[in-house]
């Protein structure tokens, strides 16, 4: 049974393979199993598309990942990050149409640059 | 205020702040710079500090204002909307917090909007900002060549990104495309004033969470048993200087230093061996995205593993801030065992491979020194 305000996990999954996909524009990575790491082997997540994909996490599904898990174990895996996601996703996200940050309200502060 | 309370960009008004006039409302002779504001851009841009344009004009009232003041401005907003919105992707697009800019205006209004939306930023009347220059906030503690050259290399990062956004390939074939170079080296006692204003700076990419003096970064050099470490970034689109650095320690007595390079082997079987531990690990944000912290922390898994230490121990206390850093440790093998403690890496993993174009001691085509 799925309790209100969680996300289907293979609905995550799929928007987490197509935000990668993306910003590494690797089209190949929009199959990517749930097995597989998203440090080094295909994704090869690094701070800064690893800082994108967490800001895209929590504008889409209110979740700060590296809040909540210190240690980004949840980021082992596709499959263990769209876990953790949909375990934690508020509806429709803070971004979404229903969030408090939705149309008409300022976005979620980005991780801030320093400027050195 | 950002933590040190120091502003890092300056966003001006156009009409009746840095021009003498209202740009629509003077027909064929659009008017000139104010000059006492003109020489407050020019001071402030020496001590390092970015300025940027947000107006409620047409882009040509951005193009006049730079050509009469004759600076080049970081970024440039025109539009209706509130100028609350164009501080904030002012703040964004280069890579800072708002809460490190001011904001210049002669309207009231203007003033009492970002006040409100941006509590944060530093907001100033004109002739307040005649003042500027004699105010902390705007009075870096010490000004390096980065710092002088700062409002150039974010023109330089606005081209490499256009680039970027045009090439075709991946990020790794951009970095190899643009001739990007990262050249890890010992620091000298000539580093000492950039490494304790990058330490003072950084937050993003801080290990130790804080800024330490140009004292601390003295006794480092001096002492037997730390060794002290630059990383310089350059590339086709410009030279960034020394874009990030660390500090080692090692147990006294190990032979094993940054200098001895290729030769140092002492110990590595032996099993006794002391772990190196890494009390400061630092890069600018501006550096993100280019390969450089990465190739920092392979090389320290490399040249622990050729000096024999028995590990390598990265402190990085988590926090909201050094979020990118922790992703980087993350990417490069280490975890923290538990909450807190120090991040290390599973020592049956093999070190990292170093791309060619980074240069660095014990490295093929690295210096010693």
């Amino acid at each position: 049974m799925t309790r209100a305000g969680q996300a289907d996990v293979a609905a995550v999954t799929d928007d987490l393979r197509a935000f990668l996909a993306s910003a590494t524009r690797r089209d190949e990575l929009l199959h990517l199993p749930p097995t597989a790491p998203l440090f080094g082997g295909a994704v090869g997540l690094d701070s800064l598309t690893g800082t994108l994909l967490l800001r895209e996490i929590h504008r889409r599904f209110g979740v700060d990942v590296a809040g909540e898990d210190l240690n980004l174990d949840s980021l082992a895996t596709l499959g263990t990050l769209a876990a953790f996601v949909a375990q934690r996703a508020r509806p429709d996200g803070p971004g979404g149409p229903g969030g408090p940050h939705g149309p008409g309200t300022p976005r979620p502060p980005r991780p801030q640059g320093d400027g050195s | 205020m950002t933590g040190d309370g120091l502003v890092k960009c300056v966003v001006w008004d156009i009409d009746n702040t840095l021009l003498t006039g209202i740009y629509l409302e003077s027909g064929e002779a659009p008017p000139g710079a104010d000059p006492a504001m003109t020489a407050v851009l020019a001071e402030l841009g020496s001590r390092g500090i970015l300025h940027a344009l947000a107006s409620k004009n047409p882009p040509e009232a951005a193009e006049h204002t730079a050509r009469v003041t004759g600076w080049r401005f970081a970024a440039t907003e025109c539009g209706w909307g509130s100028k609350s919105g164009a501080l904030a992707r002012i703040a964004d697009s280069l890579g800072i917090a708002v809460d490190a800019l001011a904001f210049v205006d002669d309207d009231p209004y203007e003033r009492a909007e970002v006040a409100t939306a941006l509590p944060g930023v530093l907001v100033l009347a004109p002739e307040e900002a005649a003042d500027a220059a004699g105010w902390p906030e705007f009075s870096p503690p010490v000004i390096t060549a980065e710092a002088r050259r700062r409002g150039e290399m974010y023109a330089e990062r606005q081209r490499r990104q256009a680039a970027e956004r045009s090439f075709g390939g991946t990020r790794e074939e951009f970095l190899e495309s643009a001739g990007t170079q990262v050249r890890i080296a010992a620091a000298s006692a000539a580093d000492v004033p950039r490494l304790a204003e990058l330490s003072a700076r950084t937050r993003q990419f801080n290990s130790a969470g804080a800024g330490m003096t140009q004292d601390w970064f003295r006794r480092m050099l001096a002492a037997g048993d730390r060794d002290v470490v630059t990383v310089r970034l350059r590339d086709a689109f410009g030279d960034d200087g020394v874009v990030g650095g660390c500090v080692i320690a090692r147990e006294a007595g190990d032979a094993g230093g940054v200098g001895d390079a290729v030769g140092a082997e002492g110990g590595g079987d032996g099993g006794e061996a002391a772990a190196w531990t890494v009390p400061l690990l630092m890069m600018s944000c501006r550096a993100m995205g280019r390969g450089v912290i990465d190739a920092l922390l392979a090389w320290l898994v490399r040249q622990a593993a050729r000096s024999g230490a028995g590990g390598l121990r990265i402190p990085c206390p988590a926090n909201s801030r050094n979020v990118p850093l922790r992703l980087a440790l993350a990417a490069a093998g280490f975890r923290a065992p538990e909450t807190g403690a120090a991040y290390q890496r599973d020592p049956g993993t093999p070190p990292p491979g170093l791309p060619r174009w980074v240069s660095a001691p014990g490295e093929p085509g690295g210096s010693a020194a």
